[in-house]
């Protein structure tokens, strides 16, 4: 009985010591430091339209960077998830300090999922700032952590949250992130611009555009908002796409316009367009990254040779001291989940006109059982 | 530290309850088991048995047993020298012929048995042997050539590894560039419990392997979390290995990777990048036999293709955080991996001085960063005045400092402040003694990860609540090594499980970190 009793307190004022302590606030932290870079990513649910017309429910993060009143991001970043996810871009030297605001799951509130940001592919990575759960720390409902990365190398990565990582990835919280060279702004066989430090220009490009690969199971987003048992053993994706849409959404050049629907308080979610735009001479970099759960992707460029120049964010060169030149060319670019390549397109020679960019895993190119769509886009040469 | 004593019972505590919670013995990780055969000659037996998936699946598998023992997956790696005339002896306990193909090696000759399309069949009860020289080094497959796509699926599938006649306990080729501190296999397989299911009740002719519909993932035979559960386990009678390969800062791991299944599986290595040296058994070299990898890759994803072998060297030294992964003060003394790019200064630096300039090749070695931080002290460190700056890479040939006293003011030993630095002043790029730049949230509004420290700092421990962390007796540095098909991070629909294993950073000082690689290797006649 005194014993019982002592429990008892114990429980009570362990209640009390967590209502007073669990203080969770939005916690903003951009230092003035030199070189600093900072990015406020809100991750939650939301819902986006696939190109048939079908309304999915996803996980995701939304840019709430330049809300001004931190507090306010628990209510902006409600059903604000966008796919693809913000896309980030930083620079070489830069001092990277990224806060993920977890706001909750709005349409799912039996969730109490933490969310974390994994930099995927940062070299010499910490594991406090992985994101990987099983060994680090994830941020909790209402709640926000600050990742730090010292920016160091170039090339084009991806993040996403690793939290639950087949359910939430599958469920879009998947987001392009690619660095600069410090050889950016510096003036080499007329390119400013480069996707690596390589001394010579060989990686220089006038546009560039992020392809993220990636594809939907719709079944496992419907399990998922009808609060059934998650399909993970027949996960079968159908809804193939390139940044987050299904041609011909791909090639629209702007936002997509919200889902119509009203728990989403008619949000657009879908902001980034594949469309790929150049004046003949210009080249062309593609960043391509997978970000498949389920399968490996082959790309093409139909009429302009694809050069690739990087691959996982290194350039493709050997290692010291002769550093050969890895790179190739090619029309077919294979790549799995969790990898990403550098391809430049030189369209010196090109005649103007309309050139596509599809997977040639031709199932693929449909939108679940719409026959013609998917992971397709296009190029305009002006 | 004045809380070592602490520190070390709070690791002790942790790795007993690691011990009675998991079963995590960290004594048997480490380097590739296998088998060895002083005379070169191996007999595996072809048997039926049973192996456990973690969901609690049982699933009949057919699999090489090394002599007589129980059938396991996969079968034994056979660990074999250069130039090795190798025997195999093969024995037949199913009741459907079976084989052995041994692709990489050149002219097997197989004796005894029975023709069969790839190669000679053992039929049930019967017996073929194969011999072929080991002729070049590195890692190769083996598996049945009788109907392989449904008995490689059941399970008849090993690895071979053979060492170079040159450093062939250090180098995985005949070449310093593939030179390692440790090594571990990557074997990743998948199953159809489906086809499995079918089997054992003798149904073979509903078995349909067109269909097949993998829903287990496995690394040397097992799936998350038994890819970390001791090798061998008693739980796992017929998996002996596991895979839970562990460095100290600054080595270099040689991951040998094989698709030993159907599908092809993108093998995610958290941590840093990997450089890919060789692909099925030969040196990613522009001249064979003396150029060295010198067309290696380096990736974060590999390609696991099914029928391809793949080495890479992975290392991780913790450079370029941006904070000090030790947590020193800055009074510590610095530690090897902190002054890799330490240089002289031959000009003197005034205290009144924004900018001076290095040659290239004072400061190579320093980042191409557009700004980063170093020290500046004379004499011995940490014995004397120093300071910390910060540095901007410019184009051109010369590199100059800028931002004196930006990031913190001038440190000073004795409370005198550093005046000016004189000629041969030394300098050198470093995150020592830099606290993590960002405060941690609240511990309440953390979930904290089973592999966790409590601490961002390599070989220390942090305050947990109870019941999280505490399956990280050194407090070291988890990273999971998986496949990004997200998908195949389960285990017959149920999550987490699957193709993941992780891979654990220890701190440089076998005090704080001990451990030892102690592979099981059985040697046979």
């Amino acid at each position: 009985m005194k014993m019982r009793y002592r429990y008892l307190i114990l429980a009570i004022s362990l209640l009390l010591f967590m209502t007073n302590a669990a203080i969770a606030a939005v916690n903003v932290q951009c230092p003035g430091v030199p070189d600093r870079k900072c990015v406020h990513l809100s991750s939650g649910d939301g819902f986006v339209q696939m190109a048939d017309g079908t309304v999915l429910f996803i996980f995701g993060f939304s840019d709430v960077t330049n809300v001004i009143n931190p507090q306010a991001v628990l209510s902006v970043g409600e059903l604000a998830a966008t796919f693809s996810a913000p896309t980030i871009e930083v620079s070489e030297g830069d001092q990277f300090y990224l806060t993920l605001t977890n706001v909750g799951m709005k349409m799912r509130p039996d969730l109490f999922d933490p969310h974390t940001v994994h930099f995927h592919g940062f070299p010499n990575a910490s594991t406090i700032f992985d994101g990987e759960p099983m060994a680090s720390i994830a941020i909790n409902q209402g709640a926000s952590l600050t990742y730090y990365y010292n920016i160091v190398e170039p090339g084009t990565y991806l993040y996403h949250c690793h939290v639950e990582a087949t359910e939430h990835m599958q469920m879009g919280m998947l987001g392009n992130l690619y660095v600069h060279p410090s050889q950016n702004g510096k003036s080499i066989n007329g390119f400013t611009k480069f996707v690596y430090n390589d001394g010579d220009g060989s990686t220089g490009y006038d546009v560039e555009f992020p392809l993220q690969v990636g594809s939907f199971d719709p079944r496992f987003h419907i399990a998922n908002l009808e609060i059934e048992p998650l399909p993970f053993a027949g996960m079968k994706d159908t809804y193939p796409m390139f940044n987050g849409r299904g041609y011909p959404d791909t090639v629209n050049p702007g936002v997509l316009p919200s889902p119509l629907i009203a728990e989403n308080n008619f949000k657009p979610s879908q902001p980034i367009s594949s469309l790929i735009t150049a004046t003949k001479g210009q080249r062309i970099l593609l960043r391509i990254s997978s970000v498949s759960t389920v399968d490996f992707h082959t790309v093409t460029v139909l009429g302009i040779p694809m050069k690739v120049v990087g691959k996982d964010a290194r350039m493709l060169r050997g290692p010291a001291p002769d550093y050969r030149d890895l790179s190739y060319y090619t029309n077919s670019l294979q790549l799995g989940g969790g990898e990403t390549a550098d391809v430049i397109l030189d369209t010196t020679g090109i005649s103007p006109g309309t050139y596509f960019v599809y997977t040639t895993n031709l199932e693929h190119l449909s939108n679940n059982e719409e026959d013609f769509g998917g992971m397709m886009t296009e190029i305009i040469i002006n | 530290m004045k809380n070592k004593n602490l520190f070390l019972k709070t690791r002790l505590l942790l790795m007993i309850l690691s011990l009675m919670v998991l079963g995590v013995s960290f004594s048997a990780e480490g380097a590739i088991d296998g088998v060895i055969s002083s005379s070169n000659h191996f007999t595996l037996t072809a048997k039926s048995g049973y192996i456990d998936t973690p969901e609690g699946g049982h699933l009949f598998t057919w699999g090489y047993a090394l002599n007589n023992a129980n059938m396991q997956y996969p079968g034994p790696t056979l660990l074999l020298k250069q130039n090795d005339v190798v025997t195999v002896t093969l024995k037949n306990e199913l009741t459907v012929p079976v084989s052995i193909v041994f692709p990489g090696q050149p002219d097997v000759a197989a004796t005894g048995g029975v023709p069969g399309l790839l190669t000679m069949e053992a039929p049930p009860g019967g017996t073929v042997d194969y011999m072929f020289t080991a002729s070049q080094p590195g890692t190769y497959t083996y598996y049945s050539g009788t109907m392989p796509e449904l008995q490689v699926e059941m399970g008849l599938v090993g690895a071979i590894i053979v060492r170079p006649s040159t450093n062939p306990s250090t180098q995985a080729y005949n070449h310093a560039s593939s030179a390692y501190d440790r090594e571990f296999l990557y074997l990743l397989t998948e199953m159809d419990p489906e086809i499995h299911r079918k089997v054992s009740e003798g149904r073979m002719n509903e078995v349909d392997t067109t269909t097949f519909f993998p829903v287990n993932w496995f690394i040397n035979g097992r799936s998350l979390p038994d890819t970390l559960l001791e090798a061998p386990s008693l739980l796992l009678p017929s998996q002996p290995y596991n895979i839970v390969p562990r460095m100290r800062v600054g080595e270099r791991v040689l991951v040998r990777m094989i698709g030993g299944g159907r599908d092809f599986h993108p093998l995610h290595l958290h941590g840093n990048h990997h450089k890919v040296i060789a692909r099925d058994a030969r040196l990613l070299e522009s001249t064979p036999g003396t150029s060295g990898a010198d067309l290696a890759e380096m990736l974060f994803s590999t390609t696991v293709a099914s029928g391809q072998t793949t080495d890479a060297i992975f290392t991780w030294t913790g450079e370029n955080l941006g904070w000090d992964l030790y947590g020193h003060s800055f009074a510590d003394p610095l530690v090897s991996n902190e002054t890799f790019a330490e240089t002289t200064l031959l000009s003197s630096l005034s205290s009144n001085a924004f900018s001076t300039s290095l040659t290239v090749a004072d400061a190579s070695g320093f980042p191409a960063t557009s700004s980063f931080r170093a020290i500046v002290w004379s004499g011995t460190f940490p014995g004397t005045t120093r300071e910390i700056v910060r540095l901007k890479r410019s184009f051109g040939n010369t590199f100059t400092i800028t931002g004196r006293g930006l990031e913190m003011i001038p440190l000073t030993q004795g409370n005198v402040e550093a005046s000016n630095w004189p000629s041969g002043s030394r300098i050198a790029y470093t995150d020592h003694g830099r606290p993590v730049p960002v405060k941690l949230p609240d511990q309440l509004d953390l979930t904290n990860g089973m592999f966790w420290s409590g601490s961002p700092f390599l070989g220390t421990a942090g305050p947990l609540p109870p019941g999280e962390g505490g399956f990280n007796p050194n407090s070291g540095f988890f990273f999971m090594w998986h496949s990004h098909s997200e998908k195949e991070l389960t285990n017959n629909n149920v999550f987490p499980g699957g193709l993941a294993s992780m891979m654990i950073v220890e701190h440089p000082d076998p005090l704080i970190a001990p451990f030892a690689d102690n592979p099981n290797i059985t040697v046979v006649p």
